[in-house]
């Protein structure tokens, strides 16, 4: 399952969570873990540059954290 | 400044007594793993550090129905892989220290990445128990976990507890009783790997049979091996002879994906755990998301409704906000311009023209599209709240991205639609120098909020029931530009690379009016501040360049200036007043609109936008508000520029660039529009 979600990832693109569930026939909550466990492993890594901070920022609502140090957004690392 | 010691490493266990059941506490961070040893403990612990390392070691003793017990608190571990100290201490501990049982802290409501570790402890030969915690937070968010169900599956006990409220812990000590005194079959169901790497896990375990030293399991080991995990791999390169060693790494060699094959097993193995014992929200919040998501990210039909969204507040900007701004053009700012002028007959001429024509002209025009950027604020203010930008980004990634547009581009660029100057900043997450360096000179191509609002004052003026469509398009037309630099972007500087961009859409909810009119409120305050300070100071300067140097718009240095400049102008159809507001929205993109306040004035008769209806043609019209959308970024866009790139080069060129792109694209719809008879 790790597998398939890298191969979705290493594909391109932009991906969403619930969407990649419904690929991957499994939970939202599980591609967050299995996410997490790239972040781990080095393959994705979170987007958190947002240096203004959120102010003003359409997607506030979509990557601010939920109390913990949980990040919402991630994005693929150049190969290599 | 404390006076207490510094804990020091001990070498041994400081408080655990032999001969009384040793029980270990292990979890990922934030499961309530303290809470539980805080509360079964209470005043009998100890904190110091593990022996050599600065990670925090918690360790107490604690008696339950008259049975004395030790409990160590393992550091937080994702999982028993060495990627941290805190990992390796937490699986040395487990596996030299022995433990009688570990309790195995799980969040209830987050079990799929909970588990992961648990995945891990199944496999080692102590006997494990999963204490179950936060049940009163998954049951908030209407997750209902089957404790009977998740035992069956892990083949461990399981017992639901809320920490934080002392409930359970009384039923965990006695299955913990129970599995102590062997009254629990221990018989876990563990992960398995992918088939064909099985064969490769029992040949490791051929060549490491009878070699592994204690306390090592042999299984465990031969996974680690697999996993690359690099305490392990030096442990057994010590224990093997040359020959063996070299046969082993022989064999990781050809397997180098086996890790992912390892941890794909476990998520499988968590994957059909949750399946079997959590019962997701069938109703409410979570289902509602999911029906308007399959709509609102659609790759078709989720740029509609984007693009209708955008013609909604484009609608209700011209139902709404143009009469309103209409009324306070003609009835506020020019009645107040009649009030001051017949006030102000008997002053000098200088005091008169400055407040008629530069305060109340210049900056009171731009003061009346406060009720356009009031809608503006307040529709988007709403989609945030309510969840949508989300999903309004990953629509437009998607289609950036079937495009060749590259999806790290992408983000940055979305944020400009505020604002150009946080696009700007964002590049930063841009690896690549050169492909950062692009993406800041693209980045003002996206229509910022005092571009739209612009547009949205002076559309209707220009085309009245057209307004919306014109709109639209001038909107279309710029992210067509941007998506064509995009796309030679990726083609010369990404050379076609692909990255991906995962997102996790957070749930809509209903939007809270006090949010929302607070986000209005403070936008709507810059704004009239901006209004007050540059703006004003802008059609200032504008009004006593009208005027000076002898008091005669005429011979004036804006007239002089405007001259100078016009023969460019006129390629674009623009006269040299429409030439100069254009240069003027420099500074601050509102200028615009304030510089033709000064040169056009408001009266009670008719307003700025009536007066420039009259003035100029269609084509004339649609070639501004087209350079108006284009025009060289504002002055806070290229000092961000200048930051960013750290190159006077740089920003200038992007200068020239945007100056080139204007006159050309103007130029082009200019004589376009005349073909076609407008």
């Amino acid at each position: 399952m790790l597998e398939q979600l890298l191969n979705e990832i290493r594909a391109g693109g932009t991906l969403e969570t619930g969407k990649l569930a419904a690929r991957l026939g499994t939970t939202p909550q599980l591609i967050e873990a299995m996410l997490e466990h790239l972040q781990r492993a080095g393959l994705v890594e979170p987007y958190i540059n947002c240096v203004d901070g959120c102010q003003g920022c359409g997607l506030r609502e979509a990557c601010q954290t939920r109390g913990d140090t949980t990040v919402r957004l991630w994005q693929s690392k150049p190969e290599g | 400044m404390s006076d207490l010691p510094i804990p020091t490493a001990p070498a041994a266990p400081l408080i655990i007594q032999e001969k009384i059941p040793l029980i270990a506490l292990a979890g990922q961070p934030n499961v309530g793993k303290s809470t539980l040893f805080n509360l079964l403990t209470g005043l009998n612990q100890h904190v110091g550090n593990w022996p050599g390392k600065t990670v925090e070691r918690r360790e107490g003793t604690f008696t339950f129905e008259d049975h004395s017990y030790n409990l160590v608190d393992l550091p937080g571990t994702y999982s028993l892989t060495a990627n941290s100290p805190e990992e390796v201490i937490a699986r040395e501990f487990i596996l030299r220290e022995q433990p009688d049982v570990v309790v195995a802290v799980v969040n209830a409501s987050n079990l799929e990445r909970s588990l992961y570790l648990v995945a891990e402890l199944v496999a080692l030969p102590t006997p494990i128990v999963v204490a179950m915690n936060m049940i009163d937070v998954a049951a908030q968010e209407g997750i209902r976990v089957e404790p009977e169900v998740l035992e069956a599956a892990l083949g461990v006990p399981v017992v639901p507890v809320t920490a934080t409220r002392s409930s359970g812990v009384q039923d965990l000590m006695h299955i913990l009783e129970e599995t102590l005194g062997g009254k629990r079959r221990r018989k876990p169901n563990l992960p398995e790997i992918r088939s064909d790497h099985r064969e490769v896990l029992a040949e490791i375990l051929r060549q490491i049979d009878g070699l592994v030293p204690s306390p090592y399991p042999a299984n465990w080991v031969a996974l680690k091996l697999l996993e690359g995990d690099a305490e392990i791999t030096r442990t057994m390169q010590d224990a093997l002879s040359q020959e063996k060693w070299a046969a082993v790494q022989g064999v990781l060699r050809q397997h180098d994906d086996a890790l992912l094959a390892i941890a794909s097993g476990r998520y499988e193995w968590i994957g059909r755990m949750v399946r079997a014992a959590v019962i997701q929200p069938k109703i409410g919040q979570i289902t509602l998301t999911k029906r308007l998501d399959d709509w609102a990210t659609h790759p078709f039909w989720g740029l509609v409704i984007l693009a209708g969204i955008l013609g909604f507040v484009f609608w209700l900007t011209f139902t709404v906000g143009s009469p309103v701004q209409n009324w306070l053009d003609t009835q506020v700012v020019g009645g107040l311009s009649q009030l001051a002028s017949n006030a102000l007959v008997n002053a000098p001429f200088w005091l008169k023209g400055l407040v008629v024509n530069g305060i109340l002209d210049g900056a009171g025009a731009v003061l009346t599209f406060l009720p356009i950027m009031v809608i503006f604020f307040a529709v988007f203010g709403l989609l945030e709240d309510m969840g949508y930008m989300a999903r309004a980004a990953y629509v437009m990634d998607n289609l950036m991205h079937l495009m060749g547009l590259h999806g790290k581009s992408f983000l940055p660029l979305f944020l400009g639609f505020g604002c150009n100057v946080p696009a700007i900043m964002g590049t930063r997450v841009i690896d690549s120098k050169p492909a950062r360096m692009l993406t800041i000179l693209i980045a003002p191509l996206v229509p910022c909020t005092a571009r739209m609002a612009v547009v949205a004052f002076l559309a209707p003026a220009f085309f009245g029931p057209k307004a919306l469509i014109v709109s639209w398009g001038l909107v279309l037309f710029s992210l067509i530009m941007l998506v064509l630099s995009g796309s030679v972007l990726n083609r010369l500087i990404f050379k076609g690379q692909r990255s991906a961009f995962i997102m996790e859409m957070p749930l809509y909810h209903i939007p809270n009016a006090r949010t929302i009119g607070l986000l209005v409120w403070q936008r709507s305050l810059s704004f009239v501040k901006k209004a007050g300070t540059y703006i004003l100071a802008m059609a200032v300067v504008i009004w006593a360049l009208s005027v000076l140097p002898n008091g005669n718009l005429t011979s004036s240095y804006l007239v002089q200036f405007g001259k100078f400049v016009e023969p460019v102008g006129r390629w674009m159809g623009l006269d040299w007043r429409l030439t100069v507001a254009l240069i003027a929205s420099f500074p601050a993109k509102e200028n615009a609109i304030a510089t033709m306040g000064v040169l056009f004035g408001s009266s009670p008769n008719a307003g700025l936008a009536q007066t420039l209806t009259s003035t100029f043609s269609t084509a004339s019209a649609l070639s501004f508000l087209v350079a108006t959308m284009l025009f060289i970024p504002c002055m806070a866009t290229v000092a961000a520029i200048r930051q960013e790139t750290n190159s006077w080069g740089w920003t200038l060129l992007d200068i020239g660039i945007f100056l080139l792109i204007t006159i050309a694209a103007s130029s082009g719809v200019y004589h376009l529009a005349l073909v076609l008879g407008a």
